[in-house]
């Protein structure tokens, strides 16, 4: 099986040029900021609530096996500032998204506003 | 009917479109400014503060004399806030190389150049005191000192009050300033925050039992210039994101200086001798713009359920395996 989750460098080589990271609540020590992976799958469920926005995302992992990812944005003050809504993702969407990964390995990823959205085939642009 | 009676008809009904039309053409532009590129904003709900770049050069009708009532909007950066806690004590993303020799946007590293043992390139003036309980802080928010959320005690982690003056030094947004005869009334809509500074003259309470806002009397030192002392504040909150720490003895001085009629400076200074050895200041001129009347400001709590289900997603799963 083809995989999901595959790293495009020439997006890192972008990302670290260009993007800064804006108002994190608790902060990204977590999260491998030195690469950007893509979660492609289905959305299952989208919470816009404090402290931040997420989406839960069902996708493969390199073997095929189901991978239940969460990625995880800003607050919804701060996304609305960037153009998304609660209205942005729902379930049953097909999504490729760009993230950075947790360092621990876990399926959780954060979003930031250079990260690449396409939902549905299209590309997201607020 | 007489062409007196038709007349008087025809004024009747001419008036008030005439009176509705002027009104029209004269009402004040209060439209809230839409941010540039963002087509989410389609009416007056849930407004979003224009990018700083939106104020340069822009004219200013002069101040008006002893008025700080207004919305304003804490523009430190593009997006409108600023998010580093105390910002003449920078403690947050590297702008210059981090000790492992590369700029670092991950909390490693600081401003300028490399941390000393506090892990803060400016460090403040800390007391022996100060200086352990600063270590003993555990901030989750980006910054040198920052630790995975799990592993974090920052009071605001769990939705305890922000407290004064945490509210000014981390994560000033759109402030909604009222006047009345004997109060200032101070409302910012993160985690739900209000205080009432009172102008009537009294003196602070002899003991104050603590209080997450303090106790606050203000004044104007000059037409322009309102100033507020607090007093009486609760130490289990932090001064900032950063984890900066202050004791039962803090004092903090607020100086609102109105600039113009579209544009105002708020200086902090801290001021606490059992944790530091000299006042120093969390802000200075920090820029505040003036938004439209109508502007409405979005709602930003800390939900204890909410964060829950975020701790339980999110903020518990990433937490580094321990070794």
């Amino acid at each position: 099986m083809r995989n999901r989750l595959r790293t495009n460098p020439l997006v890192v080589v972008g990302l670290l040029a260009v993007s800064l990271p804006l108002a994190a609540h608790h902060g990204t020590a977590v999260y491998d900021t030195s690469k950007t992976i893509t979660v492609k799958g289905t959305v299952t469920e989208y919470v816009w609530a404090n402290p931040h926005v997420y989406v839960k995302v069902d996708a493969k992992d390199d073997t095929g096996n189901p991978a239940h990812w969460v990625l995880e944005a800003q607050n919804p003050v701060s996304q609305t500032e960037v153009g998304w809504s609660k209205n942005t993702f729902k379930p049953g969407d097909e999504v490729e998204i760009e993230v950075k990964a947790a360092k621990n390995g876990k399926p959780v990823g954060i979003i930031n506003n250079a990260s690449r959205i396409i939902i549905n085939g299209k590309q997201f642009k607020p | 009917m007489s062409k007196r009676v038709a007349f008087s008809m025809a004024a009747l009904i001419a008036a008030p479109i005439a009176v509705l039309t002027l009104s029209l053409i004269l009402r004040p532009q209060t439209t809230a400014p839409k941010a540039p590129g963002n087509e989410v904003q389609r009416e007056k709900w849930n407004n979003v503060p224009p990018p700083k770049s939106a104020y340069a050069g822009k004219k200013s009708a002069p101040p008006p004399r002893r008025d700080i009532s207004g919305i304003w909007d804490a523009a430190a950066e593009d997006g409108g806030r600023q998010v580093s806690g105390a910002l003449e004590h920078p403690a947050f993303f590297s702008r210059g190389k981090g000790p492992n020799g590369r700029a670092d946007q991950n909390g490693e590293g600081s401003e300028g150049g490399y941390t000393d043992e506090t892990g803060i390139v400016h460090p403040l003036p800390y007391t022996p005191l100060g200086l352990a309980a600063l270590k003993a802080n555990k901030p989750s928010g980006p910054g040198v000192r920052q630790v995975p959320s799990a592993l974090a005690n920052d009071p605001a982690d769990h939705c305890d009050p922000l407290g004064f003056p945490y509210m000014e030094l981390y994560e000033l947004r759109t402030l909604n300033l009222v006047q009345t005869a004997k109060q200032v009334i101070l409302l910012s809509p993160y985690y739900g925050n209000y205080r009432v500074i009172w102008t009537d003259g009294r003196p602070f309470p002899k003991d104050p039992e603590p209080r997450w806002n303090g106790y606050s009397v203000g004044k104007w030192v000059d037409d322009y210039t309102f100033v507020v002392e607090t007093v009486g504040l609760n130490p289990k909150s932090w001064l900032d994101h950063a984890g900066r720490p202050h004791s039962e003895d803090l004092r903090v001085e607020e100086r609102f200086h109105r600039v113009d009629h579209d544009n105002m400076e708020l200086t902090v200074t801290i001021n606490d001798p059992k944790m530091y050895t000299q006042p120093w200041l969390g802000l200075n001129k920090f820029p505040l713009h003036l938004q439209p009347p109508d502007f409405d400001i979005p709602e930003l709590l800390c939900s204890p359920s909410e964060m829950a289900a975020y701790n339980r997603d999110i903020g518990d799963v990433v937490v580094p395996e321990q070794k």
